[in-house]
């Protein structure tokens, strides 16, 4: 088991480069002198010269490269041309929160999501099991950012409930994360519908029914175990596009994660801001999956180290 | 003599090929007309292309025609789904915002499909290295989270409707490529691939003539599922205000309006948001029908 | 002979309703399984006898299966009738089952000890402890080396036969007083076949249970089988002590499946074949259902179908009108109509 998790490790670091160079790369392709838009609207020709000398921007494209790698592992994502703060430090207060918001709404789509795809999945074909499909594909179906205002104007404008926005107790996690986890529990629930029927028709399920289990033994100790593993990686893609979201629903419920920091800094040609929040959040995705697969893993022995 | 003997049965094999396809076009045609979900679906996906072509003809208003004295007006019988904040015509401008909203969507899936198709055929038929190098930028690409990569390229490239379908397309590239790549190499083994090697044929016909035809139908199902995915991306985009910009009646970018009115006018988000969620379940019923209709394994 | 009777199935129907219609896999079973007997029920794929042995512990699959019609007498209670938590008190218990596929019959992620134990727990209310050891004292007997080491291992880490050998323990755990066999060794390598054949006897021996035992191979029937049935077509054709089975079978089916066999005591020239296909389960044949490929068949076969029925030898059914009286009264008329 170590020794898979030091490979997967090792497996990573050239995904990791390759993320630092993309962030790179991209931020080369923007049109102008870079120099000019970092020093800001307004600068003088004496300025820009000044800031180009600084961040090598005259050296070639490689070297930049490996000095803009080597600031990154030392924790410099380079400064915020708004404020002129370090980009890290601002991603430090902003991070904690979406990665909040994040759990909560993993949290709500794995249980969601398992429950309404066992309720399905015992019964298949059946009018529970069929309801339980249509609500998950409506679920798949809505975008985050339209069922979040829906819920807004439903438990916080007409019921008055729930807070409308920002981040400042536990009611107001409620509706972000409801809004982030729906879509996810959804494809959650699909899966392990069609994963439990699928080991449910499986030899071993008979096995376990010729040896007198009882029903529900049947189905949790030998279906559902096994109806799992698949599903496991599904939850893992989905914290994919659940950190993406977050870009949505924080922008939608005025939440100052790490999401909205990233689409502010955008429309302030904050570039710098945009790199470091782009990298951070690619970082936090390929460590999830990292340990999505480790997870995978040990409660799938048979899969062998490649 | 032995060549021709070998030419026959490789027009044998190859025509054998092209029945089975055909076959299984008749057997998928039958079963995706059974099922009823993936018909909903198809009519869903109808109807929303009809109204693209339709829109100016049936649009009772012109969509950007500011009149601030019917400003908010709540769904009525001159105003259907009522009016924005500018005293617009709902109705009209959600008919005329078909056309971008679909319209981003097809353009972005099709970015993608072009060059995640060429990629996953290049890395899947040559393999070696330069399997390696795509499939290596591949991971890259997909370790990026969600939308998060199309929020780089926005930024680089700056807001608009055409950079989000830039943007959106790339996305898609490496889903492509990885499910034709994977396609390719196991028609790359298939018997006739080789005797038509063997009969002088070069990589560009192989490839596009012979391997192309028989990783379609993965292709198939994979830009269904990636329109719904491609068109809430978009509007999520243009929601965010990094899409299309005011005054573009985009159904995003009217829902992000309309936010600003959620107190005083919920049916200004209401009713661009509904036209996004039924067009994305039509491309799910339609996909998963698809799916279906494809994928051997299902079929009993 | 007149042994304790253990298990009577009578009548059984087992159908399958369909979008094509009523397919009727078992169609009008009969049979008697003494103590200690080793029946084998033989016959092509796709003749019921799977069907029949998961019926016998109704796990048959219930929508599109269902029995429709029979009993299953194990010591006089009818199985068919019995309540879930009665039938689960004889699944596993009193009755218990080995199937065809060693490799997706066992749980891939259970440790195989707990997948002996969680049985032995649950009928005889054993604590864990116990239980895990009983399971493997029980994988001992059976043959599998280390067995502390595999109790603990899961199905992956084990071998085919080993795989088959813990699918036995696990059989045998509450020493049932019937144990199916369903194709145990098809999917095994020759070799394993034996031993697992051999262990399967030595067991029988030292537990006294009755095995019934599904399979195709005539060759493995005759190593284990005391008596034998044929199926054919949801029914059994004829049933017979083994060895006057294999000396001297009555219907012409049997016949044509022994002639199919290689034989190594003489020098035959070519294995026969049975001509013809096995009818649909959707839409039997009125008459016999063998008749369209009977070299015997007359003008009767079609029109009427036979019982199963006692010969001279109480010990011996077929059914097949060669062997009735009917046969010869028939056949003298036969010959007057013909020229």
């Amino acid at each position: 088991m170590l020794l898979f998790i030091a490979k997967r490790l090792v497996q990573i670091i050239p995904v990791i480069f390759g993320v630092t160079l993309v962030v790179f790369l991209i931020m080369q392709m923007v049109p102008g002198d870079p120099a000019a838009i970092l020093a800001g609207e307004g600068a003088s020709q004496e300025t820009i010269e000044q800031y180009r000398e600084d961040l090598g921007l005259n050296r070639p494209v490689a070297e930049q490269y490996m000095s803009y790698v080597s600031n990154v592992f030392q924790g410099d994502l380079g400064n915020s041309l708004k404020n002129k703060q370090p980009v890290l430090d601002e991603i430090l207060l902003r991070l904690p929160i979406t990665m909040e918001l994040a759990f909560y709404s993993i949290l709500i789509t794995i249980v969601l999501g398992l429950a309404a795809g066992i309720i399905s999945a015992v019964k298949p074909y059946s009018i529970r099991d069929v309801s339980v499909m249509v609500v998950a594909l409506l679920g798949i179906s809505l975008p985050s950012f339209w069922l979040g205002l829906l819920l807004m104007y439903l438990f916080s404008v007409k019921l008055q409930w729930l807070p409308v926005a920002g981040w400042d107790g536990p009611l107001n996690i409620i509706l972000p994360a409801l809004t982030l986890g729906v879509g996810g529990a959804a494809i959650v629930a699909r899966m392990t519908r069609s994963s439990m029927l699928d080991v449910i028709g499986q030899d071993y399920i008979r096995t376990a029914r010729a040896k007198g289990l009882k029903e529900h033994f049947v189905i949790y100790k030998h279906a559902l175990r096994n109806a799992l593993i698949p599903v496991i990686t599904v939850v893992g893609l989905q914290f994919g596009s659940l950190l993406g979201g977050t870009v949505l629903v924080e922008s939608v419920f005025a939440i100052n994660g790490l999401g909205r920091m990233i689409v502010d800094a955008i429309r302030t040609r904050d570039l710098p801001m945009v790199q470091g929040g782009v990298l951070v959040a690619s970082l936090v995705f390929v460590f999830v999956n990292l340990l999505v697969d480790v997870l995978y893993r040990a409660v799938n022995k048979r899969i062998d180290l490649n | 003599m032995a060549s021709k003997v070998t030419t026959a049965q490789t027009m044998e094999l190859a025509k054998a090929r092209q029945n089975t396809r055909r076959e299984r076009w008749h057997s998928f045609r039958s079963v995706m007309t059974q099922n009823k979900a993936a018909m909903a679906g198809a009519i869903i996906i109808g109807i929303y292309l009809l109204m693209m072509l339709v829109a100016p003809i049936v649009a009772p208003y012109d969509p950007y025609d500011i009149s601030l004295e019917d400003k908010l007006t709540p769904p009525s019988m001159e105003h259907w789904m009522g009016t924005d904040d500018k005293g617009r015509d709902i109705l009209s401008r959600i008919l005329y915002g078909s056309r971008l909203s679909i319209g981003v969507g097809f353009a972005s899936v099709l970015f993608g499909a072009f060059f995640g198709i060429t990629l996953g055929l290049v890395a899947g038929y040559y393999g070696k290295w330069i399997d390696t190098i795509i499939s290596r930028l591949l991971d890259v690409m997909l370790a990026f989270p969600g939308i998060l990569l199309a929020l780089a390229i926005i930024s680089a490239l700056g807001p608009g409707l055409i950079n989000v379908t830039i943007a959106v397309g790339v996305f898609s590239i490496p889903l492509f490529a990885r499910i034709v790549r994977g396609s390719t190499m196991e028609v790359k083994k298939l018997e006739y691939i080789d005797a038509i090697r063997t009969l002088g044929a070069n990589d560009f016909t192989i490839i596009f003539k012979h391997i192309f035809p028989n990783v379609l139908s993965p292709i198939i199902v994979q830009g269904s599922m990636r329109l719904a995915t491609a068109i809430l991306s978009a509007a999520g985009l243009s929601f965010l205000g990094l899409g299309a910009q005011p005054p573009s009646p985009e159904w995003g970018a009217m829902l992000s309006s309309g936010r600003d009115f959620l107190f005083s006018a919920p049916y200004m988000a209401l009713f661009p948001g509904l036209m996004i969620s039924i067009l994305v379940l039509g491309f799910n019923l339609f996909g998963d029908g698809l799916r279906d209709a494809l994928d051997p394994k299902l079929k009993k | 002979m007149n042994k304790e009777v253990v298990l009577q199935v009578k009548n059984l129907k087992t159908h399958f309703t369909t979008s094509k219609g009523t397919a009727k896999a078992v169609d009008g079973v009969d049979f008697t399984l003494h103590k200690g007997e080793t029946l084998g029920i033989v016959g092509e794929s796709g003749c019921g006898k799977s069907i029949t042995s998961l019926s016998l512990l109704r796990l048959i699959p219930t929508p599109p299966g269902k029995i429709v019609e029979g009993e299953i007498l194990l010591n006089n209670k009818d199985i068919v009738k019995m309540k879930e938590e009665e039938l689960r008190k004889v699944r596993g218990n009193q009755i218990s089952m080995i199937f065809q596929e060693p490799m997706t019959s066992l749980n891939p992620i259970i440790p195989v000890g707990e997948q002996i134990a969680e049985t032995i727990r649950l009928h005889q209310r054993l604590p864990r402890k116990p239980a895990w050891q009983k399971a493997v004292d029980l994988l001992e007997m059976v043959g599998l080396p280390s067995p502390e080491k595999r109790a603990k291992q899961e199905p992956f880490q084990l071998s085919g036969g080993m795989r088959q050998r813990v699918m036995i323990a696990m059989a045998l755990a509450c020493t049932p007083e019937v144990l199916i066999a369903d194709e145990p060794t098809t999917a095994l390598d020759v070799t394993i076949q034996a031993q697992i054949l051999e262990l399967m006897k030595d067991l029988q021996k030292q537990i006294g249970m009755s095995i019934i035992f599904i399979t195709h191979d005539l060759g493995v029937v005759s190593e284990v089988c005391d008596q034998v049935a044929v199926m054919y077509a949801g029914q059994i054709v004829e049933h017979r002590n083994a060895k006057d089975l294999f000396k001297t079978p009555l219907h012409p089916y049997t016949q044509g499946l022994l002639s199919s066999l290689p034989n190594i005591h003489e020098n035959q020239q070519e294995l026969q074949t049975i001509e013809g296909s096995v009818p649909s389960p959707y839409d039997y044949p009125v008459g016999c259902r063998f008749a369209d490929r009977c070299p015997h068949a007359r003008e009767i076969c079609r029109a009427e179908a036979p019982d199963l029925l006692e010969t001279n030898n109480a010990e011996t059914k077929v059914r097949c009108f060669m062997h009735t009286e009917k046969w010869e009264v028939i056949e003298e008329k036969e010959e007057l109509v013909c020229p």
